[in-house]
C-alpha cells in the first residue's frame, strides 16, 4: 500500500533517515520499534509532509504513486493520517467545527455531498460513547485544555470519523493510564477491515498486546535493520536492541 | 481650516484663530502647551499625523435640531439626530475637563466643540449608539459626555457608518463618568476603509469608587484611526479593557491608552489581539500608571500580534509606571506569524492551507470576541469581523490560488 524506497531525510543539516526500505502491506498491522533518535518520528513526520522534515533522496508511493512533492493536506485527502505524540492545542478553534471542516473536506475530494451540523453531530455521537468521551468535549477548543488521554482519545475520534485507509500511530501509548491505553487500542482495533493499514510506532511493547501486530519492524541509526514477525517483540524485551544485527546490509 | 495652521501658537494667537471666549483659555493654555500633533509627538509617533494636520478641511456647521424619538441614539455629522424614549441626550457645557490628560486633540476637540453632547444613561439599559459621516473633506469635532446612575448597569454599544466621507477627519470623543457601585460596558464595532474618514478619538473615562467599567474596541478595515484613552480609577474600581485589530492595506491604527490607578484595591485589566496583513501598522502604546495612593493595586496588561502580511508591522509599547510596592502587576507582548504546529496539524487532517490559515485568524480573533457575555452582540461583532476577513485582498488572492 505505502512503499518507501531507500528513504533518505534530513531534520536541518542533520541526516536522520539514511536509506530506509520499508513496504506497508494492505490489511496488515506494522510495529516500527527502535531506540531513542533512531528516526521513529521522523519517518512518520516524512510520510505525511511534515515542514521539518527535508527529503534528500529515495521515494514514497502510496497507491502507485509518489506523494514525496504532495502537500500534507492532499495525502490526507488521498487516506493518510498521522495520530501525533504530542496533538497541538489550538484555542478558538472548535473541536466540532474542525472535524467537520475536515470530513466535508474529505468528502468533497470524493465527490460526495458535505454533511450538515446535524447530520455531523449524529454520525459523531456514537463514536463519542464508544471512546468514553464526554460530550461536551466536541463543543471545546481543539485540544485545549484537555488531559494526554483526553488528547488522544481525539485523535482517535477523528479517525474513526475520518476513516483513512493508512494510519499512522505514532506513541500513542505515551502518557495513557491501562484503562485509557484499552478505550484507545479499543477504537483502533475496531477501524481494521482487512483493508486499511497501520504503523504503530512505540518504544515499548505493552500496546502491541492490544494491537496485534503482524510485522516489526526493529529501526536504528535511520534505517530498518530487521523484519519479522511478532516473535521478534519477546526478544527485545529480554535482549535490548543491541543484540540485534543489521540484516538489511 | 487646515489643523496645521494651529502648531506653535500662543494661547493669544490660539484665542484669535479659534474665536473662543476667556472662559476656556484654561483649555486654550493646555492646548498651546501640549501642542497641535506632529510626528514628534509622543502619543502620536507611530501614527502618520502629519499629513491629516496638513490637508485642508471644510467645517461642519453647528445646527443642533429637535432629537427624534427613534431606537438608537444616532449622530449625523456632529448631530444629534434621534435618541431612544426614556434616554435623556441634550446639549450642555461641560466644566469637569480633565487638566492632566496627555492628548493635545482631547483639548482642541474641547475648544472646537460650540456644545458637548450629554448622554444619561438611566438604569439598567443597552443603548446603541451610530456615528454618521456624510460630507467628504470635512473636518468633525464633537465630544459626548456620558454618565450611568448609581448602582445600575448599562451597555452602549457603539458603531460607524461613513462611506460617503472621504478624506474626512473625525476629531470625536467622550468623557465618561461611571458612577459609584456602577457598571458600564462599552463594546465598539468599527469597520472602516480608506479614503473614507479617518478619525481620532480622544476620551477620559473616570470609574468611580467599586465602579467596574469595560471597554472593548473591535477595529477594521483599511483605514486609519486612532483611539486615545486615559482612564482614572477610584478606590475598588476596576477597568477591562480588550482591543481587537484586524487591519490590511496602509492603515495605521491602534490604541494609545494611560490606565491610572488612584485608590486603594484597584485593578485593570487590559488585553489587545492584533492581526496584521499587508502594509498595515498596529499600534498599542499603553501605559499602567499606580499612583502612590494606589495601594494593593491588580494590573495586567497584554497585546499579542499576528503578522500576515510580509510588510506588516506592530508597534508595541506596554508600559508600567508604578510608585508603590503592595501590588500585583504584569505586563507582556508578542508578535509573530500564524503557528507552523497548528497550521499543519489542521492540513494533515485534509484541511487546506487556505482555510487552516482563516481557521486560525478567526480562532485568534475569536479568543476575545467570545469573551463578550451577551450572544447578540457578540453574535455583530463575529460577523463584522469575518465580513472584514472575507473582504480582505488576502481572502480574495488566496480564494483565486486555490481555484
Amino acid at each position: 500500500m505505502i512503499q518507501i524506497e531507500n528513504l533518505k531525510a534530513n531534520i536541518g543539516s542533520k541526516e536522520i533517515l539514511k536509506g530506509l526500505n520499508l513496504i506497508l502491506e494492505e490489511g496488515k498491522v506494522h510495529a516500527i520499534m527502535g531506540p531513542n533518535g533512531a528516526g521513529k518520528s521522523t519517518l512518520s513526520k516524512a510520510i505525511v509532509g511534515h515542514y521539518d522534515i527535508e527529503v534528500t533522496g529515495g521515494d514514497i508511493t502510496f497507491k502507485n504513486h509518489s506523494i514525496i512533492k504532495m502537500k500534507p493536506e492532499e495525502r490526507a485527502l488521498e487516506g493518510i493520517f498521522l495520530s501525533f505524540q504530542n496533538p497541538v492545542e489550538i484555542p478558538g478553534v472548535n473541536n466540532a467545527y474542525f472535524l467537520r471542516t475536515a470530513l466535508n473536506a474529505k468528502r468533497k475530494h470524493e465527490g460526495k455531498e458535505e454533511l450538515n451540523a446535524a447530520e455531523f453531530l449524529r454520525l459523531m455521537k456514537g463514536h463519542l460513547e464508544s471512546l468514553g468521551m464526554k460530550s461536551d468535549m466536541i463543543s471545546r477548543s481543539l485540544n485545549e485544555g484537555f488531559s494526554g488521554g483526553e488528547k488522544k482519545r481525539n485523535e482517535i475520534l477523528q479517525m474513526l470519523i475520518l476513516e483513512p485507509e493508512v494510519i499512522i500511530l505514532d506513541e500513542i501509548d505515551s502518557g495513557l493510564d491501562i484503562d485509557a491505553l484499552r478505550a484507545v487500542c479499543e477504537g483502533i482495533n475496531k477501524m481494521k477491515n482487512g483493508k486499511r493499514s497501520f504503523l504503530v510506532i512505540t518504544h515499548y511493547s505493552r500496546i502491541l498486546d492490544y494491537i496485534k501486530p503482524d510485522y516489526i519492524h526493529v529501526l536504528k541509526e535511520g534505517r530498518i535493520i530487521k523484519t519479522a514477525g511478532p516473535e521478534l517483540v519477546a526478544q527485545l524485551e529480554a535482549e535490548g536492541y543491541e543484540s540485534i544485527k543489521d540484516e538489511s546490509i | 481650516m487646515k489643523p496645521i495652521t494651529l502648531q506653535h501658537k500662543s494661547k493669544e494667537e490660539l484665542r484669535t484663530l479659534l474665536k473662543t471666549s476667556a472662559k476656556k483659555d484654561l483649555l486654550l493654555e493646555k492646548f498651546s502647551e501640549l501642542d497641535m500633533p506632529s510626528t514628534k509627538s509622543e502619543a502620536y509617533r507611530y501614527f502618520d499625523i502629519q499629513p491629516l494636520m496638513e490637508q485642508e478641511y471644510k467645517t461642519a456647521a453647528f445646527i443642533p435640531r429637535e432629537i427624534k424619538e427613534h431606537d438608537k441614539i444616532e449622530i449625523v455629522d456632529g448631530i444629534v439626530k434621534t435618541a431612544p424614549k426614556g434616554i435623556r441626550v441634550y446639549y450642555g457645557t461641560y466644566d469637569d475637563v480633565d487638566m492632566t490628560h496627555f492628548d493635545p486633540l482631547y483639548y482642541l476637540g474641547h475648544l472646537l466643540t460650540p456644545a458637548v453632547i450629554i448622554i444619561e444613561l438611566d438604569g439598567d439599559i443597552e443603548v446603541e449608539l451610530l456615528h454618521r459621516f456624510t460630507k467628504s473633506q470635512t473636518l468633525f469635532a464633537y465630544r459626548l459626555v456620558i454618565k450611568n446612575q448609581i448602582n445600575r448597569h448599562a451597555t452602549l454599544y457603539e458603531t460607524f457608518e461613513g462611506k460617503s466621507a472621504e478624506r474626512s477627519l473625525v476629531l470625536y470623543g467622550y468623557d465618561m463618568h461611571i458612577a459609584k457601585d456602577s457598571s458600564l460596558r462599552v463594546l465598539k464595532n468599527q469597520t472602516a476603509y480608506a479614503p473614507h474618514y479617518t478619525m481620532i478619538a480622544s476620551h477620559k473615562i473616570s470609574v468611580e469608587k467599586q465602579a467596574n467599567m469595560v471597554f472593548k474596541s473591535f477595529d477594521f478595515g483599511d483605514a486609519s484611526a486612532l483611539t486615545l484613552l486615559k482612564v482614572d480609577l477610584d478606590t475598588s474600581a476596576h477597568m477591562e479593557a480588550g482591543h481587537l485589530l484586524y487591519i490590511g492595506g496602509q492603515a495605521k491604527r491602534g490604541i494609545v491608552s494611560q490606565i491610572v490607578h488612584k485608590g486603594k484595591h484597584t485593578s485593570s485589566h487590559q488585553e489587545a489581539k492584533n492581526i496584521l496583513d499587508e502594509n498595515a501598522r498596529g499600534i498599542f502604546d499603553a501605559l499602567i500608571k499606580v499612583e502612590h495612593t494606589a495601594k494593593y493595586t491588580k494590573a495586567h496588561q497584554n497585546s499579542k500580534a499576528i503578522l500576515l502580511g510580509e510588510n506588516a508591522h506592530m508597534v508595541t509599547k506596554p508600559q508600567l509606571e508604578i510608585y508603590i510596592d503592595e501590588l500585583e502587576a504584569s505586563h507582556g507582548a508578542t508578535t509573530g506569524q500564524l503557528d507552523k504546529k497548528q497550521l499543519f496539524y489542521l492540513q494533515s487532517r485534509g484541511i487546506s492551507q487556505i482555510d487552516a490559515e482563516k481557521m486560525l485568524v478567526i480562532a485568534f480573533a475569536n479568543t476575545l470576541i467570545e469573551k463578550i457575555k451577551d450572544t447578540r452582540n457578540q453574535e455583530r461583532i463575529k460577523m463584522s469581523f469575518e465580513e472584514a476577513f472575507y473582504a480582505s485582498n488576502r481572502t480574495k488572492l488566496l480564494k483565486k490560488t486555490d481555484q
